[in-house]
């Protein structure tokens, strides 16, 4: 169900999508306070949004894909003010707003009413972990993929010899691009091999075997591959900078496809049917 | 009396050098010159002198400003020692609402010679400071430079004046800060000795590099200029085992054909693991082989190239001097308006409250007594107070107000009533707190 408060929070979303996206354009320092402003108290109002639906359904609310498409809305929302504070990066908003709104406004549409009780098998303190952990990594490969994007944007204006002009602020050199990329990727491939450790711990726990080969499952592994293999090019081979990022933008859809179809399509027990 | 604001003065686009050096003020000098001037140029009723290497301006109120001026420049060939026909053919006057523009002008950094350079904020505030300290500014050289300040403040907050490279070199340096985060871990070299090339490594040196290594042709000279910069000299038949190091490449070798080519360069690549290389070509004929521009993560831009760099910059710069031009106008139709006398308003204001608590203070002085009166009695002494002190402020107030068509002479009366009634500088007065409004923090001067 959708509680009161991701209306609030979508509209903040919105906002300052439409606020980061309009600096892009214009180039006024000014916009970009209030669009960080914007997203900030968007993720506030989210964050009471998931308290809500946490305490009704007295564990944290990721039962089903609507519901951790929400979550992923939110942990996006608010590793990507860290990333535009800390490292003074306000470009990357115009794709961390966009993503939280869109995966807010596909959660909140897809939510059904129907209160979801979870069955007790897999009411364990497992299930946290294992959800947060795997919706973290795809956090990170969210914005991997988002500051790919800017990066390759960026680069393929210094090599065309167009270099940034002076209305263009907040976007960070392109070795201080490649190597955040290279941060988030390395955090993302961490908590994705949590994620499928703990869930297989948790699998072996209440089935008594540690992998089923589910659609999930399987799919999970070939990312998990993909992704080592990207992180395994740059530390043998020196693969940085432009392949890097092209590199993260193709496996990004792969996961994206991943995400999307297994739940759409292929439903299994990380679907939300427990049958 | 109508008293006219008026500037006049020589600056970079109408003087050489030569003449401006020999009009300068130090700022020590200025307060007693100002001194000087006020007695050799009597026409004038408040006088400020802006003395920077780019300009030398007397700025005065007066009644008659042609006359003023005269005197001004009198003053100016005497004070400097000066025949006026040295300077005379630089000299521009400006009075009223063209000489205000001016002013605003400058303090935005829209006359100065690199538009948007931001010291001359801070020497306008010096100059005023002095003037101030010399006793010639008064109600509307105070206001103008104020209104000055304010208008530098609001172009720098709300165009991109101040950003963007000046020079092929600082363009470069601005390129490897695209390219590179921090340059404090990065190698350069210098290939050849051209005059640019040298400039360059020199300003990537200021900022802070971890190491320079020079090669030349003739061996002494990349010794000589490495211990010069503090670098270290590679001998140039054999600098190729180096080049792995190296972040940024800057070369000037004179040669006819392309130094490095593209396939010893493949090999340069992968022993650095594709980290990126900023190659500058300030040779000509070029140094490096264009198409090494294709090669994963080289950036190399040639002289070319960074001249355009620079063009676009300024190209940036205009369009941002067109915005900030547009807010000197907006600022110069408040300040008029003002200037104008139809802006009493704070006049006005501090007069009624200062004539109101002075009737509260006299009351309360003997409220012991009230108090002891008959309530209708009392009421009655409040009520003549009351009346006494309306009736007064009625009459000075709607004088003010008629004098609306009488132009800058409304301004004068309403200080001299407000110097009467209220004394000098007032709580509400203009915008005093700007001057310590320091926010010299924004721009990215070179």
């Amino acid at each position: 169900m959708v509680t009161f408060w991701a209306i609030p929070a979508l509209v903040c979303y919105a906002t300052s999508a439409a606020l980061f996206v309009a600096h892009r354009i214009s180039g006024r320092v000014r916009a970009t306070g209030y669009a960080v402003a914007t997203l900030g108290v968007g993720a506030v109002f989210h964050a009471l949004d998931l308290a809500a639906r946490g305490i009704q359904a007295g564990n944290i609310p990721v039962a089903n894909f609507a519901q951790a498409l929400s979550f992923l809305a939110w942990l996006t929302a608010l590793v990507g003010l860290v990333l535009i504070v800390r490292l003074r990066m306000s470009v990357i908003g115009a794709f961390v707003a966009p993503v939280a709104t869109v995966a807010l406004s596909a959660a909140s549409l897809t939510m059904t009413s129907a209160r979801l009780v979870l069955p007790d098998a897999l009411r364990s303190v497992w299930l946290p972990i294992h959800v947060t952990l795997a919706i973290l990594g795809y956090t990170m490969f969210v914005l991997a993929a988002s500051v790919s994007i800017v990066y390759l944007a960026f680069e393929s204006r210094l090599k065309a010899k167009r270099p940034a002009g002076p209305v263009e602020g907040g976007v960070p050199s392109l070795e201080k691009l490649d190597r955040i990329n290279y941060h988030l990727l390395g955090w993302g491939f961490l908590m994705l091999s949590l994620a499928i450790a703990s869930g297989a711990v948790w699998a072996d726990a209440t089935w008594g075997h540690f992998w089923s080969w589910e659609p999930i499952e399987s799919w999970s592994l070939v990312v998990w591959i993909l992704y080592a293999g990207l992180l395994e090019s740059r530390l043998t081979v020196g693969w940085r900078g432009r392949r890097a990022a092209a590199l993260t933008l193709v496996l990004f859809t792969v996961l994206v496809g991943s995400f999307v179809g297994v739940n759409l399509i292929f439903p299994g027990k990380h679907g939300g049917n427990f049958g | 009396m109508d008293q006219t604001f008026f500037i006049v003065g020589v600056n970079h686009r109408t003087a050489p050098v030569a003449v401006r050096e020999r009009l300068a003020f130090t700022e020590e000098e200025t307060p007693a010159a100002l001194r000087r001037l006020r007695n050799a140029a009597p026409a004038m009723t408040e006088a400020a002198l802006v003395s920077t290497c780019n300009r030398v301006e007397i700025s005065g109120v007066a009644a008659d400003p042609v006359l003023a001026a005269e005197q001004a420049l009198k003053f100016l060939a005497a004070d400097r020692n000066l025949d006026s026909s040295v300077f005379s053919d630089a000299i521009y006057t400006m009075a009223g609402r063209e000489a205000v523009r001016h002013i605003f002008r400058v303090a935005a950094s829209l006359d100065s010679m690199v538009v948007g350079e931001p010291q001359i904020l801070g020497q306008l505030k010096v100059a005023y400071a002095n003037a101030a300290q010399a006793g010639t500014v008064g109600l509307v050289l105070h206001r103008a430079f104020h209104k000055a300040f304010s208008v530098a403040k609001r172009v720098r907050q709300g165009t991109m004046i101040g950003h963007g490279s000046m020079s092929v070199s600082s363009a470069a340096v601005s390129l490897a800060g695209q390219i590179f985060d921090t340059l404090k871990d990065k190698t350069v070299m210098l290939m050849g000795a051209g005059k640019m090339a040298e400039l360059t490594a020199r300003q990537l040196k200021a900022l802070g590099i971890q190491s320079l290594l020079i090669t030349s042709r003739t061996f002494d000279r990349a010794v000589a200029l490495a211990r010069e910069l503090g670098g270290t000299a590679v001998p140039f038949d054999n600098y190729q085992p180096y080049l792995k190091m190296v972040d940024v490449l800057i070369g000037s070798v004179a040669s006819t054909k392309p130094v490095l080519g593209r396939a010893e360069f493949e090999l340069v690549i992968r022993e650095r693991r594709y980290r990126p290389m900023f190659l500058i070509d300030m040779g000509v004929p070029r140094n490096f082989d264009e198409r090494l521009n294709e090669m994963q993560n080289v950036y190399l831009y040639d002289i070319d190239d960074l001249g355009s760099a620079v063009e676009r910059s300024r190209g940036g710069r205009e369009r941002e001097a067109e915005k900030a031009e547009e807010i000197v106008e907006l600022e110069l139709d408040s300040f008029q308006k003002w200037l104008s006398g139809l802006d009493l308003t704070p006049t006005i204001k501090d007069i009624r409250y200062s004539i109101e608590r002075l009737r509260d203070a006299e009351l309360g002085r003997n409220r012991g007594w009230l108090d002891s009166l008959e309530d209708a009695d009392r009421e009655r002494i409040e009520l003549l107070a009351r009346g006494l002190t309306n009736k007064l402020l009625h009459r000075i107030l709607s004088g003010l107000r008629n004098q609306e068509s009488a132009t800058p002479d409304a301004v004068y009366a309403a200080e001299i009533a407000r110097r009467l009634l209220v004394g000098e500088f007032s709580a509400t007065d203009i915008e005093a707190d700007e001057i310590s409004d320091d926010d010299d923090g924004g721009g990215d001067a070179k």
